[in-house]
């Protein structure tokens, strides 16, 4: 497994906190290990729940078309970086 | 009751638009823009011709106009539609067992190995050509059996709800009575509900068939996309939607353009989000009741009122705590799942479900199903899917499984994932060496939260 950033390892954090997922350990998350379908196998209501912790926390609203979601939630890397990329400076 | 033997495919005004394409959709040579209802019905008579022999066609488009587009195709064939709960690829394979001489029709969807298919994707676009000057609408019998929609069951086979031209057509007329009025007579639609589902079927594509309106293609799902998309259209608006949805965009804290009318499933809808919709979209919400069989069947306004109204067209009879719903265009009465309290003639309140029955996301479904099918999966030992009490909005079921000497919970996962609803899909589940069973092999409620509770507490 790839190893978490600082920022990846809070938002990791942020994703078991606003799914409940009891049975996944934040820090055992891979950045690079699809978040969706296999991986840890989220919904599109799940992508709303993170959306929504995301725009209380980083103050960023996530945008995509439904076909592009599962761009934006890649893997945790990929979540953190579009993230980052839309913070305000 | 009298019906007539054919009626005309779209019942609606032909020079304005049908439907609002938000980004160029290949199979149409890039239209983008309006579409008015004229082009629309050529588009329906030359995919028509172009759709492969079959009884049956499972229609997954996902974009809302190929959706359209390909239901009336289907229908003007005399083919009738499959609507599933879900894309799954084992959903599809279970539905071509189930109805042979079936075939899919997509817009760029996975689809089973072995199905015979159509993709409107990667269909040419000169085979659309130019309209011609006059249109004519064309008449479907009122018997044709136009759709099969499948009530989402929480596990195994799906139970059919059989849609007669009639039936829909007849649904449509009395539902537009209640979700919209005349200063929505030329509306735009956004929503964020599939098509497929009766409750999208019926508040976007059935009305935008029958009424003047004009519906977006597109099926948002984040509160900036809707905000965009609303912001496209003109007014007035109206915004088809579900709680979960609802509530994301209220929570969102964006500006949103005005919405003169908001139309939301029952989940059920808070009020507190009702009433921040309200102030949100600076229009009307009305909260609708239905189920697939049926269709839509009350209504309320939820920021100003508790009780339903349920539709003058719908009958409701009791004994003791069953309902029994009926209708004059609907072929069955269906004992409703909900506890029914009247009021007063023609109002009434919901008092919960039937104990066993589940609803989560919108979607109906089955604990004694869930628990049968947990328990055919291989290197299982035992477990159990429970609905614990929890502080989300869209409450999630939890499954402890004992495994097997050397088998992995994965394979638990992979099988929920492959034979469940979404929706369904405990989370999460949990593994464990033994169900807190009493000594005479009962595992009580009791015993099962609060083992869940001492588990999840960290202890």
């Amino acid at each position: 497994m790839a190893d978490q950033s600082p920022a990846e390892a809070k938002m990791a954090e942020l994703i078991v906190e606003a799914l409940n997922l009891e049975d996944v350990a934040a820090a055992e998350i891979d950045p690079e290990a699809p978040l969706f379908g296999d991986g840890l196998g989220l919904d599109s209501i799940d992508a709303l729940e993170i959306a929504l912790a995301i725009s209380q926390e980083y103050d960023v609203q996530m945008q995509a078309e439904e076909e592009h979601t599962r761009e934006a939630f890649a893997t945790l890397r990929s979540l953190n970086q579009f993230v980052e990329s839309n913070q305000k400076a | 009751m009298s019906k007539e033997t054919v009626s005309a495919l779209i019942t609606r005004r032909l020079d304005s638009p049908i439907c609002h394409i938000s980004r160029p959709l290949r199979v149409l040579a890039k239209a983008q823009g309006y579409i008015s209802a004229a082009t629309f019905l050529h588009h329906v008579e030359t995919l028509s011709k172009l759709l492969p022999d079959g009884q049956y066609a499972v229609n997954l488009c996902g974009n809302r106009y190929l959706f359209m587009l390909s239901m009336c195709a289907i229908i003007l064939k005399r083919q009738t539609n499959l609507f599933p709960p879900n894309k799954n690829p084992a959903t599809q394979l279970g539905l071509a067992q189930r109805y042979p001489d079936t075939y899919v029709i997509h817009d760029g969807t996975e689809i089973a190995a072995g199905i015979e298919n159509i993709n409107l994707d990667q269909l040419p676009a000169q085979k659309f050509g130019k309209r011609a000057e006059n249109t004519v609408v064309p008449d479907i019998p009122s018997d044709h059996l136009a759709a099969i929609s499948f009530t989402s069951g929480s596990t195994g086979q799906s139970k059919p709800n059989y849609k007669s031209w009639h039936c829909l057509m007849e649904g449509a007329g009395i539902n537009s009575g209640y979700m919209l009025d005349d200063s929505l007579a030329s509306g735009q639609v956004v929503t964020t509900v599939p098509g497929q589902h009766m409750w999208g079927l019926e508040a976007t594509v059935m009305q935008a068939m029958t009424q003047d309106i004009c519906m977006s293609d597109a099926s948002p799902l984040f509160p900036k996309d809707i905000q965009a998309l609303l912001s496209q259209l003109k007014a007035p608006r109206i915004l088809v939607s579900a709680p979960v949805h609802l509530r994301a965009m209220v929570m969102s804290g964006l500006a949103f353009p005005q919405v003169e009318r908001v139309l939301c499933a029952t989940a059920p809808l808070d009020v507190e989000i009702a009433e921040k919709a309200e102030a949100c979209f600076d229009g009307e919400l009305r909260e609708i009741y239905g189920c697939s069989e049926v269709g839509s069947m009350a209504f309320r306004r939820t920021a100003k009122e508790s009780e339903w109204n349920l539709f003058s067209q719908i009958q409701m009879t009791q004994s003791g705590d069953i309902t029994i719903a009926s209708a004059d265009h609907v072929p069955e009465q269906v004992e409703m799942q909900d506890m029914i309290r009247f009021t007063s003639s023609g109002r009434f309140r919901l008092n919960g479900r039937q104990s066993d029955m589940i609803e989560i996301a919108g979607k109906r479904g089955s604990l004694k199903e869930l628990n049968a099918m947990l328990m055919k999966i291989e290197g299982l030992k035992d477990g159990i899917i429970f609905l614990p009490e929890q502080n989300r909005t869209v409450p999630r079921l939890v499954a402890l499984v004992v495994m097997e000497e050397g088998a992995s919970k994965t394979r638990v996962n992979d099988y929920f994932r492959l034979h469940l609803d979404n929706a369904f899909v405990p989370r999460p589940t949990i593994q464990v060496t033994a169900l807190p069973r009493e000594e005479n092999g009962k595992l009580p409620r009791k015993n099962v939260l609060d083992f869940y509770k001492q588990i999840s507490s960290g202890t």
